[in-house]
Protein backbone atom coordinates (compact mmCIF):
# COMPACT_ATOMS: atom_id res chain seq x y z
CA UNK A 1 0.00 0.00 0.00
CA UNK A 2 1.04 3.51 -0.63
CA UNK A 3 2.13 5.07 2.00
CA UNK A 4 -0.08 8.44 2.43
CA UNK A 5 1.37 11.90 2.37
CA UNK A 6 0.67 13.86 5.37
CA UNK A 7 -0.80 17.58 5.08
CA UNK A 8 -1.23 19.92 7.69
CA UNK A 9 -3.84 22.56 7.22
CA UNK A 10 -3.33 25.46 9.57
CA UNK A 11 -6.05 27.77 9.00
CA UNK A 12 -8.78 29.61 12.05
CA UNK A 13 -11.76 29.96 9.87
CA UNK A 14 -13.58 26.32 10.63
CA UNK A 15 -15.36 25.74 7.12
CA UNK A 16 -12.13 26.79 4.80
CA UNK A 17 -10.40 23.54 7.14
CA UNK A 18 -13.00 21.52 6.82
CA UNK A 19 -13.51 21.94 3.02
CA UNK A 20 -9.77 21.99 2.47
CA UNK A 21 -9.55 18.61 4.72
CA UNK A 22 -12.33 17.08 2.84
CA UNK A 23 -10.85 17.28 -0.05
CA UNK A 24 -7.56 16.29 0.05
CA UNK A 25 -8.63 13.13 1.76
CA UNK A 26 -10.69 12.22 -0.78
CA UNK A 27 -7.41 12.84 -3.19
CA UNK A 28 -5.95 10.45 -0.93
CA UNK A 29 -3.45 12.35 1.75
CA UNK A 30 -3.60 12.43 5.68
CA UNK A 31 -4.72 15.65 7.40
CA UNK A 32 -4.06 16.97 10.45
CA UNK A 33 -5.63 20.31 11.60
CA UNK A 34 -4.53 23.76 13.35
CA UNK A 35 -6.89 26.61 14.06
CA UNK A 36 -3.65 28.59 15.70
CA UNK A 37 -0.33 29.24 15.57
CA UNK A 38 0.62 27.46 18.76
CA UNK A 39 -1.24 24.61 17.82
CA UNK A 40 0.38 24.18 14.32
CA UNK A 41 3.87 25.17 16.39
CA UNK A 42 3.44 21.85 18.10
CA UNK A 43 1.77 19.81 15.65
CA UNK A 44 4.89 20.39 13.10
CA UNK A 45 7.34 19.62 15.87
CA UNK A 46 5.85 16.48 17.05
CA UNK A 47 4.10 14.90 13.35
CA UNK A 48 6.42 16.49 10.98
CA UNK A 49 3.98 16.45 8.35
CA UNK A 50 4.95 16.75 4.52
CA UNK A 51 3.38 19.57 3.72
CA UNK A 52 2.08 22.75 5.42
CA UNK A 53 -1.16 24.82 4.36
CA UNK A 54 -0.65 27.97 5.87
CA UNK A 55 -3.40 30.56 5.87
CA UNK A 56 -1.40 34.30 7.25
CA UNK A 57 -4.37 35.70 9.12
CA UNK A 58 -4.17 33.44 12.44
CA UNK A 59 -5.59 34.84 15.49
CA UNK A 60 -3.15 34.63 18.06
CA UNK A 61 -0.07 35.53 15.25
CA UNK A 62 1.66 36.31 11.94
CA UNK A 63 1.75 33.27 9.92
CA UNK A 64 4.76 34.66 8.34
CA UNK A 65 6.22 34.13 11.70
CA UNK A 66 5.52 30.01 11.69
CA UNK A 67 7.00 30.02 8.01
CA UNK A 68 10.02 31.67 9.75
CA UNK A 69 10.61 29.62 12.63
CA UNK A 70 9.56 26.19 10.24
CA UNK A 71 12.80 27.24 7.33
CA UNK A 72 14.78 27.78 10.16
CA UNK A 73 15.22 24.22 10.32
CA UNK A 74 13.76 22.63 7.49
CA UNK A 75 13.00 23.05 3.64
CA UNK A 76 9.84 21.00 4.15
CA UNK A 77 7.17 22.64 1.33
CA UNK A 78 4.59 25.32 2.97
CA UNK A 79 1.91 26.35 0.54
CA UNK A 80 0.40 30.28 1.57
CA UNK A 81 -2.94 30.98 1.51
CA UNK A 82 -4.04 34.59 1.50
CA UNK A 83 -6.37 36.31 1.50
CA UNK A 84 -6.46 39.05 -1.73
CA UNK A 85 -5.03 41.99 -0.12
CA UNK A 86 -2.02 43.20 -1.77
CA UNK A 87 0.98 41.71 -4.02
CA UNK A 88 3.60 42.39 -1.65
CA UNK A 89 2.22 40.01 0.77
CA UNK A 90 2.41 37.27 -1.57
CA UNK A 91 5.87 37.96 -2.73
CA UNK A 92 7.03 38.56 1.14
CA UNK A 93 5.84 35.04 1.74
CA UNK A 94 7.48 33.86 -1.47
CA UNK A 95 10.30 35.48 -0.37
CA UNK A 96 11.07 34.30 3.30
CA UNK A 97 10.98 30.60 1.65
CA UNK A 98 7.48 29.33 0.76
CA UNK A 99 6.94 27.17 -1.87
CA UNK A 100 3.45 28.54 -3.41
CA UNK A 101 0.53 30.47 -2.69
CA UNK A 102 -2.83 30.00 -3.38
CA UNK A 103 -5.27 33.31 -2.97
CA UNK A 104 -8.56 33.20 -1.72
CA UNK A 105 -11.04 32.25 -2.83
CA UNK A 106 -9.57 29.13 -4.50
CA UNK A 107 -10.85 25.95 -6.11
CA UNK A 108 -10.06 22.46 -5.30
CA UNK A 109 -7.92 21.32 -8.37
CA UNK A 110 -5.77 24.57 -8.25
CA UNK A 111 -5.01 23.65 -4.77
CA UNK A 112 -3.90 20.20 -5.16
CA UNK A 113 -2.10 20.96 -8.15
CA UNK A 114 -0.07 22.75 -6.06
CA UNK A 115 0.03 20.57 -3.37
CA UNK A 116 1.45 17.81 -5.80
CA UNK A 117 3.91 20.64 -7.33
CA UNK A 118 5.38 21.23 -4.38
CA UNK A 119 6.01 17.95 -2.50
CA UNK A 120 7.14 16.24 -5.85
CA UNK A 121 9.46 19.60 -5.61
CA UNK A 122 11.15 18.97 -2.52
CA UNK A 123 11.45 15.11 -3.37
CA UNK A 124 13.20 15.78 -6.55
CA UNK A 125 15.56 18.86 -6.38
CA UNK A 126 16.16 19.83 -2.60
CA UNK A 127 19.65 17.84 -1.91
CA UNK A 128 20.82 17.39 -5.23
CA UNK A 129 20.08 20.60 -6.94
CA UNK A 130 23.06 20.28 -8.87
CA UNK A 131 21.83 17.36 -10.56
CA UNK A 132 18.47 19.17 -11.12
CA UNK A 133 20.28 21.55 -13.51
CA UNK A 134 21.82 18.56 -16.01
CA UNK A 135 19.34 16.06 -18.55
CA UNK A 136 15.80 17.77 -20.04
CA UNK A 137 12.82 19.39 -18.97
CA UNK A 138 9.70 18.29 -21.70
CA UNK A 139 6.57 20.05 -21.63
CA UNK A 140 4.34 20.27 -24.89
CA UNK A 141 6.45 20.97 -27.39
CA UNK A 142 8.98 22.50 -25.38
CA UNK A 143 12.50 21.43 -24.47
CA UNK A 144 15.00 22.94 -22.11
CA UNK A 145 18.10 20.74 -23.16
CA UNK A 146 20.35 21.71 -19.73
CA UNK A 147 23.60 19.98 -21.30
CA UNK A 148 23.82 21.67 -24.20
CA UNK A 149 21.89 25.06 -23.01
CA UNK A 150 19.22 24.92 -25.68
CA UNK A 151 15.47 25.21 -25.63
CA UNK A 152 13.98 23.86 -28.60
CA UNK A 153 10.18 24.07 -29.70
CA UNK A 154 8.77 21.22 -32.27
CA UNK A 155 13.00 20.45 -32.07
CA UNK A 156 13.84 23.55 -33.72
CA UNK A 157 16.71 25.95 -31.74
CA UNK A 158 15.06 29.11 -30.18
CA UNK A 159 18.29 30.92 -30.73
CA UNK A 160 17.62 31.98 -26.73
CA UNK A 161 20.60 34.56 -25.96
CA UNK A 162 22.72 33.29 -22.66
CA UNK A 163 20.67 35.53 -20.28
CA UNK A 164 16.85 34.36 -21.99
CA UNK A 165 18.44 30.80 -21.67
CA UNK A 166 19.06 31.40 -18.00
CA UNK A 167 15.63 32.38 -17.06
CA UNK A 168 14.12 29.92 -18.98
CA UNK A 169 16.54 27.60 -17.50
CA UNK A 170 15.76 28.55 -13.89
CA UNK A 171 11.96 28.67 -14.77
CA UNK A 172 12.18 25.46 -15.93
CA UNK A 173 14.24 24.09 -12.88
CA UNK A 174 11.23 25.14 -10.54
CA UNK A 175 8.23 24.33 -13.30
CA UNK A 176 4.93 24.23 -11.77
CA UNK A 177 6.22 26.87 -9.07
CA UNK A 178 6.13 30.99 -9.44
CA UNK A 179 9.63 32.56 -8.53
CA UNK A 180 9.12 36.09 -7.72
CA UNK A 181 10.40 39.17 -10.08
CA UNK A 182 13.44 40.04 -7.34
CA UNK A 183 14.77 36.29 -7.03
CA UNK A 184 14.70 36.02 -10.87
CA UNK A 185 16.90 38.94 -10.87
CA UNK A 186 19.17 37.79 -8.14
CA UNK A 187 19.99 34.73 -10.11
CA UNK A 188 20.04 35.86 -13.07
CA UNK A 189 22.27 39.75 -12.43
CA UNK A 190 23.55 39.13 -9.55
CA UNK A 191 22.73 40.48 -5.73
CA UNK A 192 24.20 43.90 -7.10
CA UNK A 193 21.98 44.35 -9.51
CA UNK A 194 19.52 46.75 -9.28
CA UNK A 195 16.01 46.13 -8.31
CA UNK A 196 15.09 47.00 -11.58
CA UNK A 197 11.92 44.36 -13.33
CA UNK A 198 12.20 46.36 -16.57
CA UNK A 199 15.19 44.63 -17.84
CA UNK A 200 13.74 41.20 -16.74
CA UNK A 201 10.28 42.03 -18.62
CA UNK A 202 12.15 43.42 -21.92
CA UNK A 203 13.69 39.41 -21.47
CA UNK A 204 10.48 38.17 -20.83
CA UNK A 205 8.86 39.91 -23.86
CA UNK A 206 11.72 38.44 -26.06
CA UNK A 207 11.54 35.16 -24.93
CA UNK A 208 8.14 35.13 -25.38
CA UNK A 209 8.17 35.79 -28.71
CA UNK A 210 11.09 33.11 -29.24
CA UNK A 211 9.20 30.26 -27.78
CA UNK A 212 5.64 31.27 -27.59
CA UNK A 213 3.16 31.23 -30.86
CA UNK A 214 1.63 33.97 -29.45
CA UNK A 215 3.07 35.97 -26.56
CA UNK A 216 -0.12 37.04 -25.90
CA UNK A 217 -1.58 33.93 -25.40
CA UNK A 218 1.54 31.98 -23.43
CA UNK A 219 1.63 28.36 -23.49
CA UNK A 220 4.77 27.78 -21.51
CA UNK A 221 5.26 30.85 -19.17
CA UNK A 222 2.67 32.68 -17.80
CA UNK A 223 3.03 35.84 -15.42
CA UNK A 224 1.17 36.10 -11.87
CA UNK A 225 0.67 39.86 -11.99
CA UNK A 226 3.09 41.84 -9.40
CA UNK A 227 4.39 38.43 -8.20
CA UNK A 228 6.18 36.56 -11.13
CA UNK A 229 6.56 34.48 -13.45
CA UNK A 230 5.49 30.82 -13.45
CA UNK A 231 6.39 27.85 -15.91
CA UNK A 232 3.35 24.88 -16.82
CA UNK A 233 4.45 22.25 -14.85
CA UNK A 234 4.60 18.64 -15.80
CA UNK A 235 0.70 17.90 -14.84
CA UNK B 1 11.92 53.92 -2.59
CA UNK B 2 8.16 54.79 -2.99
CA UNK B 3 8.12 56.25 0.55
CA UNK B 4 10.55 58.91 -0.09
CA UNK B 5 9.06 60.08 -3.28
CA UNK B 6 5.85 60.73 -1.23
CA UNK B 7 7.29 62.91 1.72
CA UNK B 8 9.56 65.05 -1.24
CA UNK B 9 5.97 67.21 -2.17
CA UNK B 10 4.73 67.82 1.80
CA UNK B 11 8.66 69.31 1.91
CA UNK B 12 8.65 71.38 -0.98
CA UNK B 13 5.33 72.78 -0.34
CA UNK B 14 6.99 73.75 3.43
CA UNK B 15 9.90 75.58 1.85
CA UNK B 16 7.41 77.07 -0.93
CA UNK B 17 5.26 78.61 2.26
CA UNK B 18 8.78 79.70 3.56
CA UNK B 19 9.79 81.21 0.47
CA UNK B 20 6.28 82.90 -0.38
CA UNK B 21 6.47 84.26 3.54
CA UNK B 22 10.06 86.09 2.90
CA UNK B 23 9.84 87.31 0.01
CA UNK B 24 6.59 89.11 0.45
CA UNK B 25 7.80 90.38 3.59
CA UNK B 26 11.12 92.03 1.51
CA UNK B 27 8.60 93.22 -0.95
CA UNK B 28 7.08 94.84 1.43
CA UNK B 29 10.23 96.40 3.00
CA UNK B 30 11.26 97.30 -0.26
CA UNK B 31 8.08 99.21 -0.88
CA UNK B 32 8.45 100.54 2.18
CA UNK B 33 11.97 102.12 0.95
CA UNK B 34 10.90 103.13 -2.12
CA UNK B 35 7.85 105.05 -0.24
CA UNK B 36 10.30 106.79 1.80
CA UNK B 37 11.94 108.90 -0.81
CA UNK B 38 8.45 110.05 -1.84
CA UNK B 39 7.14 110.63 1.88
CA UNK B 40 9.24 110.10 4.94
CA UNK B 41 6.11 109.91 7.12
CA UNK B 42 5.45 106.18 8.81
CA UNK B 43 1.53 106.73 8.92
CA UNK B 44 1.30 103.68 6.61
CA UNK B 45 3.97 101.70 7.21
CA UNK B 46 1.88 99.65 9.25
CA UNK B 47 -1.14 99.03 6.81
CA UNK B 48 1.38 98.31 3.81
CA UNK B 49 2.37 94.99 6.23
CA UNK B 50 -0.85 94.45 7.46
CA UNK B 51 -1.47 93.57 3.65
CA UNK B 52 1.88 91.81 3.31
CA UNK B 53 0.60 89.92 6.53
CA UNK B 54 -2.84 89.21 4.79
CA UNK B 55 -1.63 88.13 1.75
CA UNK B 56 0.98 85.82 3.38
CA UNK B 57 -2.01 84.40 6.11
CA UNK B 58 -4.28 83.39 2.37
CA UNK B 59 -1.52 81.99 0.33
CA UNK B 60 0.22 79.43 2.98
CA UNK B 61 -0.80 76.27 4.69
CA UNK B 62 -2.32 76.70 8.38
CA UNK B 63 -1.82 79.18 10.61
CA UNK B 64 2.56 79.67 11.26
CA UNK B 65 3.18 81.20 8.53
CA UNK B 66 0.61 84.06 9.01
CA UNK B 67 1.52 84.31 12.93
CA UNK B 68 5.02 84.07 11.95
CA UNK B 69 4.93 87.00 9.06
CA UNK B 70 2.24 88.92 11.34
CA UNK B 71 5.73 88.74 14.89
CA UNK B 72 8.16 89.70 12.87
CA UNK B 73 6.14 92.27 10.76
CA UNK B 74 5.18 93.79 14.16
CA UNK B 75 8.92 93.51 15.35
CA UNK B 76 10.23 94.86 12.05
CA UNK B 77 7.66 97.78 11.77
CA UNK B 78 8.74 98.44 15.24
CA UNK B 79 12.24 98.55 15.08
CA UNK B 80 13.66 99.65 11.58
CA UNK B 81 10.66 101.33 9.90
CA UNK B 82 8.84 103.80 12.43
CA UNK B 83 10.31 105.95 14.75
CA UNK B 84 12.43 105.98 17.36
CA UNK B 85 14.55 104.14 14.03
CA UNK B 86 16.54 100.85 15.18
CA UNK B 87 15.12 100.39 18.54
CA UNK B 88 11.71 98.60 20.31
CA UNK B 89 9.20 100.72 21.37
CA UNK B 90 5.77 99.93 22.14
CA UNK B 91 5.30 102.20 24.54
CA UNK B 92 4.29 105.75 22.35
CA UNK B 93 1.03 106.73 21.77
CA UNK B 94 -1.16 104.85 18.96
CA UNK B 95 1.79 101.88 18.16
CA UNK B 96 0.54 99.77 20.98
CA UNK B 97 -3.05 99.65 18.92
CA UNK B 98 -1.06 99.56 15.49
CA UNK B 99 0.91 96.22 16.45
CA UNK B 100 -1.99 94.38 18.17
CA UNK B 101 -4.26 95.29 14.95
CA UNK B 102 -1.81 93.62 12.76
CA UNK B 103 -1.57 90.73 14.71
CA UNK B 104 -5.23 90.33 14.89
CA UNK B 105 -5.52 90.93 11.59
CA UNK B 106 -3.70 87.82 10.23
CA UNK B 107 -4.91 85.86 13.24
CA UNK B 108 -8.39 86.44 11.39
CA UNK B 109 -7.46 85.42 7.95
CA UNK B 110 -5.26 82.77 8.82
CA UNK B 111 -7.98 81.13 10.74
CA UNK B 112 -10.60 82.20 7.79
CA UNK B 113 -8.34 80.93 5.13
CA UNK B 114 -7.36 77.50 7.16
CA UNK B 115 -11.26 76.94 7.78
CA UNK B 116 -12.09 77.43 3.91
CA UNK B 117 -10.16 74.73 3.28
CA UNK B 118 -11.03 72.63 5.47
CA UNK B 119 -14.37 73.13 4.57
CA UNK B 120 -13.88 72.38 1.01
CA UNK B 121 -12.07 69.24 2.50
CA UNK B 122 -15.29 68.60 4.64
CA UNK B 123 -17.49 68.81 1.19
CA UNK B 124 -15.28 66.59 -0.88
CA UNK B 125 -15.36 63.67 2.21
CA UNK B 126 -19.06 64.11 2.06
CA UNK B 127 -19.37 63.81 -1.52
CA UNK B 128 -17.38 60.68 -1.61
CA UNK B 129 -19.38 59.25 1.33
CA UNK B 130 -22.57 59.79 -0.36
CA UNK B 131 -20.97 58.11 -3.09
CA UNK B 132 -19.75 55.00 -1.40
CA UNK B 133 -23.18 55.15 0.37
CA UNK B 134 -25.20 54.64 -3.31
CA UNK B 135 -23.04 51.96 -4.18
CA UNK B 136 -23.04 50.17 -1.28
CA UNK B 137 -27.14 50.18 -1.33
CA UNK B 138 -26.79 49.15 -4.90
CA UNK B 139 -24.22 46.41 -4.27
CA UNK B 140 -26.42 45.30 -0.98
CA UNK B 141 -29.54 44.92 -3.08
CA UNK B 142 -27.41 43.10 -5.95
CA UNK B 143 -25.71 40.98 -3.73
CA UNK B 144 -29.16 39.43 -1.74
CA UNK B 145 -30.36 37.65 -4.66
CA UNK B 146 -27.03 34.84 -5.26
CA UNK B 147 -27.74 35.05 -1.54
CA UNK B 148 -31.04 34.03 -0.90
CA UNK B 149 -30.61 31.60 -4.27
CA UNK B 150 -27.51 29.54 -1.93
CA UNK B 151 -29.28 29.78 1.09
CA UNK B 152 -32.44 28.54 -0.40
CA UNK B 153 -30.69 25.25 -2.33
CA UNK B 154 -28.39 24.23 0.06
CA UNK B 155 -30.91 24.06 3.04
CA UNK B 156 -33.54 22.59 0.22
CA UNK B 157 -30.73 19.81 -0.11
CA UNK B 158 -30.03 19.71 3.28
CA UNK B 159 -33.54 19.55 4.52
CA UNK B 160 -34.89 16.90 2.03
CA UNK B 161 -32.16 14.75 1.60
CA UNK B 162 -34.16 11.78 -0.03
CA UNK B 163 -36.32 14.22 -2.23
CA UNK B 164 -34.49 14.99 -4.82
CA UNK B 165 -32.30 12.23 -7.47
CA UNK B 166 -28.59 12.96 -8.04
CA UNK B 167 -28.81 14.99 -11.07
CA UNK B 168 -31.82 17.35 -9.54
CA UNK B 169 -28.97 17.59 -6.40
CA UNK B 170 -25.88 18.20 -8.50
CA UNK B 171 -28.02 21.06 -11.10
CA UNK B 172 -28.88 22.48 -7.50
CA UNK B 173 -25.57 22.49 -6.59
CA UNK B 174 -24.43 23.83 -9.96
CA UNK B 175 -26.98 27.51 -8.95
CA UNK B 176 -25.34 27.43 -5.87
CA UNK B 177 -21.53 27.32 -7.27
CA UNK B 178 -22.39 29.71 -10.29
CA UNK B 179 -24.12 32.22 -7.76
CA UNK B 180 -20.86 31.94 -5.40
CA UNK B 181 -18.71 32.69 -8.31
CA UNK B 182 -20.35 35.97 -9.55
CA UNK B 183 -20.27 36.73 -5.48
CA UNK B 184 -16.37 36.38 -5.63
CA UNK B 185 -16.73 38.36 -8.93
CA UNK B 186 -18.69 41.14 -7.31
CA UNK B 187 -16.34 41.45 -4.11
CA UNK B 188 -13.36 41.58 -6.45
CA UNK B 189 -14.87 44.79 -8.11
CA UNK B 190 -15.46 46.17 -4.72
CA UNK B 191 -11.64 44.92 -3.72
CA UNK B 192 -10.56 47.46 -7.01
CA UNK B 193 -12.55 50.29 -5.61
CA UNK B 194 -11.13 50.18 -2.03
CA UNK B 195 -7.63 50.14 -3.30
CA UNK B 196 -8.09 53.16 -5.51
CA UNK B 197 -9.31 55.06 -2.67
CA UNK B 198 -7.00 53.43 -0.38
CA UNK B 199 -4.25 54.80 -1.85
CA UNK B 200 -3.48 58.47 -1.02
CA UNK B 201 -2.59 60.91 -4.40
CA UNK B 202 -4.34 57.83 -6.76
CA UNK B 203 -2.92 54.68 -7.43
CA UNK B 204 0.62 53.05 -7.96
CA UNK B 205 1.60 53.08 -11.08
CA UNK B 206 4.42 50.57 -12.19
CA UNK B 207 5.96 50.43 -15.69
CA UNK B 208 4.27 47.19 -16.71
CA UNK B 209 4.30 44.94 -20.42
CA UNK B 210 0.84 45.22 -21.84
CA UNK B 211 0.93 41.56 -23.57
CA UNK B 212 1.70 40.27 -19.65
CA UNK B 213 -1.70 41.91 -18.36
CA UNK B 214 -3.85 41.17 -21.18
CA UNK B 215 -2.50 37.21 -21.29
CA UNK B 216 -2.93 36.62 -17.31
CA UNK B 217 -6.07 38.19 -17.62
CA UNK B 218 -7.46 36.10 -20.67
CA UNK B 219 -6.09 33.01 -18.70
CA UNK B 220 -8.24 33.61 -15.55
CA UNK B 221 -11.07 34.27 -17.88
CA UNK B 222 -11.08 31.07 -19.45
CA UNK B 223 -10.78 29.44 -16.67
CA UNK B 224 -13.75 30.83 -15.22
CA UNK B 225 -15.96 30.69 -18.74
CA UNK B 226 -15.49 27.78 -21.86
CA UNK B 227 -17.09 29.66 -24.34
CA UNK B 228 -17.16 31.88 -26.02
CA UNK B 229 -13.07 31.37 -27.46
CA UNK B 230 -10.74 34.35 -27.39
CA UNK B 231 -8.30 35.42 -29.40
CA UNK B 232 -5.81 37.83 -28.74
CA UNK B 233 -3.59 40.32 -30.73
CA UNK B 234 -0.50 42.51 -29.54
CA UNK B 235 1.76 44.67 -31.38
CA UNK B 236 5.52 43.13 -32.08
CA UNK B 237 6.53 46.00 -30.11
CA UNK B 238 6.66 45.06 -26.50
CA UNK B 239 4.22 47.93 -24.70
CA UNK B 240 5.82 48.83 -21.49
CA UNK B 241 2.47 50.94 -20.10
CA UNK B 242 2.33 52.49 -16.08
CA UNK B 243 -0.10 50.83 -14.26
CA UNK B 244 -1.47 48.74 -11.69
CA UNK B 245 -1.52 46.04 -13.18
CA UNK B 246 -4.32 44.04 -10.91
CA UNK B 247 -6.58 46.95 -11.11
CA UNK B 248 -6.06 46.84 -15.45
CA UNK B 249 -6.30 43.15 -15.46
CA UNK B 250 -10.01 43.70 -13.41
CA UNK B 251 -11.06 46.14 -16.53
CA UNK B 252 -10.37 42.81 -18.70
CA UNK B 253 -11.77 40.86 -16.75
CA UNK B 254 -14.97 42.74 -16.55
CA UNK B 255 -15.27 43.82 -19.86
CA UNK B 256 -14.44 40.27 -21.62
CA UNK B 257 -17.31 39.05 -18.53
CA UNK B 258 -19.16 41.82 -19.65
CA UNK B 259 -18.57 40.25 -23.47
CA UNK B 260 -19.21 36.57 -22.91
CA UNK B 261 -22.49 37.62 -20.21
CA UNK B 262 -24.34 39.84 -22.64
CA UNK B 263 -23.39 39.02 -26.38
CA UNK B 264 -25.24 36.46 -27.15
CA UNK B 265 -25.03 34.19 -30.37
CA UNK B 266 -21.13 35.69 -29.78
CA UNK B 267 -19.22 32.59 -31.26
CA UNK B 268 -15.57 34.46 -29.98
CA UNK B 269 -14.00 37.38 -28.29
CA UNK B 270 -11.42 39.74 -29.91
CA UNK B 271 -9.01 41.57 -27.21
CA UNK B 272 -6.43 43.82 -29.42
CA UNK B 273 -3.73 46.00 -28.07
CA UNK B 274 -2.44 48.50 -30.18
CA UNK B 275 -0.20 51.64 -29.83
CA UNK B 276 -1.56 55.39 -30.85
CA UNK B 277 0.58 58.09 -30.36
CA UNK B 278 1.33 58.72 -27.01
CA UNK B 279 -1.25 55.91 -25.84
CA UNK B 280 -1.69 52.32 -25.43
CA UNK B 281 -5.26 50.94 -27.02
CA UNK B 282 -6.74 47.86 -25.47
CA UNK B 283 -10.06 46.98 -26.84
CA UNK B 284 -12.65 43.97 -26.06
CA UNK B 285 -14.99 43.22 -29.12
CA UNK B 286 -17.03 40.21 -29.94
CA UNK B 287 -19.48 39.17 -32.79
CA UNK B 288 -22.82 38.79 -30.77
CA UNK B 289 -26.41 40.99 -30.93
CA UNK B 290 -24.30 44.22 -29.91
CA UNK B 291 -25.18 47.22 -27.55
CA UNK B 292 -28.92 48.56 -27.78
CA UNK B 293 -28.30 51.57 -28.73
CA UNK B 294 -30.70 53.53 -25.59
CA UNK B 295 -27.79 51.93 -23.38
CA UNK B 296 -24.85 53.16 -25.11
CA UNK B 297 -24.81 56.64 -23.60
CA UNK B 298 -25.01 55.16 -20.18
CA UNK B 299 -23.20 52.41 -20.08
CA UNK B 300 -20.36 53.01 -17.77
CA UNK B 301 -22.36 55.22 -15.33
CA UNK B 302 -23.70 51.91 -13.17
CA UNK B 303 -27.32 53.53 -13.61
CA UNK B 304 -29.90 51.69 -15.21
CA UNK B 305 -33.59 53.27 -15.69
CA UNK B 306 -35.67 52.45 -12.83
CA UNK B 307 -38.38 50.46 -14.90
CA UNK B 308 -35.11 48.50 -16.27
CA UNK B 309 -33.83 47.79 -13.66
CA UNK B 310 -36.84 46.17 -11.82
CA UNK B 311 -37.53 43.84 -15.02
CA UNK B 312 -33.72 42.47 -15.38
CA UNK B 313 -31.96 39.80 -13.81
CA UNK B 314 -30.15 41.49 -11.16
CA UNK B 315 -27.71 38.56 -12.28
CA UNK B 316 -26.98 39.93 -16.08
CA UNK B 317 -26.51 44.05 -14.70
CA UNK B 318 -22.86 44.19 -15.57
CA UNK B 319 -23.63 47.93 -14.86
CA UNK B 320 -21.21 48.22 -11.39
CA UNK B 321 -18.47 46.26 -13.43
CA UNK B 322 -18.72 48.79 -16.45
CA UNK B 323 -18.72 51.58 -13.68
CA UNK B 324 -15.58 49.79 -12.26
CA UNK B 325 -14.14 49.49 -15.37
CA UNK B 326 -14.45 53.09 -15.77
CA UNK B 327 -13.14 54.10 -12.64
CA UNK B 328 -10.25 52.39 -12.98
CA UNK B 329 -9.21 53.95 -16.34
CA UNK B 330 -10.37 57.44 -15.39
CA UNK B 331 -8.17 56.73 -12.01
CA UNK B 332 -4.73 56.18 -14.97
CA UNK B 333 -5.53 59.26 -16.34
CA UNK B 334 -7.25 57.11 -19.39
CA UNK B 335 -10.45 57.22 -21.30
CA UNK B 336 -13.26 54.57 -21.94
CA UNK B 337 -15.67 54.27 -24.50
CA UNK B 338 -18.27 51.78 -26.61
CA UNK B 339 -19.28 51.31 -29.90
CA UNK B 340 -21.19 48.96 -32.31
CA UNK B 341 -19.15 47.65 -34.80
CA UNK B 342 -20.78 47.66 -38.56
CA UNK B 343 -20.46 43.80 -39.05
CA UNK B 344 -22.47 43.27 -35.72
CA UNK B 345 -21.34 42.53 -32.12
CA UNK B 346 -19.98 45.15 -29.35
CA UNK B 347 -16.68 46.81 -29.09
CA UNK B 348 -15.63 48.12 -25.73
CA UNK B 349 -12.29 50.34 -25.91
CA UNK B 350 -9.80 51.91 -23.01
CA UNK B 351 -6.62 53.75 -23.36
CA UNK B 352 -3.93 54.15 -21.18
CA UNK B 353 -1.26 57.28 -21.28
CA UNK B 354 1.98 55.58 -22.23
CA UNK B 355 4.40 58.10 -20.42
CA UNK B 356 4.21 58.62 -16.40
CA UNK B 357 2.66 62.61 -15.70
CA UNK B 358 4.89 63.02 -12.53
CA UNK B 359 2.79 66.92 -12.47
CA UNK B 360 -0.47 65.57 -12.35
CA UNK B 361 0.92 62.95 -9.13
CA UNK B 362 2.60 66.07 -7.28
CA UNK B 363 -0.64 67.86 -7.38
CA UNK B 364 -2.78 64.99 -5.98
Amino acid sequence: MKLKDKVLIVEDEQSIGNFMSTVLEANGFDTLRAATGAQARSLITSHCPDLIILDLGLPDMDGLEILREVRAWSSLPVIVVSARTHEHDKVRALDMGADDYVEKPFGTSELLARIRTAIRHTRTSVGNADLAQTGKYRIGALTIDYDKHHVLVDGEDTHLTLNEYKIVALLGKYAGKVLTYDYLIREIWGPMAKADNQILRVNMANIRRKIEKNPAAPQYIFTEIGVGYRMLGTE
Amino acid sequence: MKQREWKSPRREWRIADAALTVGVLSAAAVLRLLLYRADPGDGYVGLLFVLAVACVARWTKGYFWGIFASIFGVACVNYVFTYPYWQLNFTMTGYPLTFLTMLAVSLMISAMTTQIKKQEQMRRETEKETMRANLLRAMSHDIRTPLTSIVGNTAAILENPDAFTPQQQRALLLDVNEDAQWLIRMVENLLSITRISDEPGGIEKEYEAAEEVVAEAVRKFSKRFAQPAVSVQVPDEVLMVPMDATLICQVLMNLLENAAIHADGATGIRVDVHRTGDMACFSVSDDGCGIPPEKLETLFDGTLPDAQRGASDTKKNMGIGLSVCRTIVAAHGGTMSAENLPQGGACLRFTLPMKEEEDVEAEG
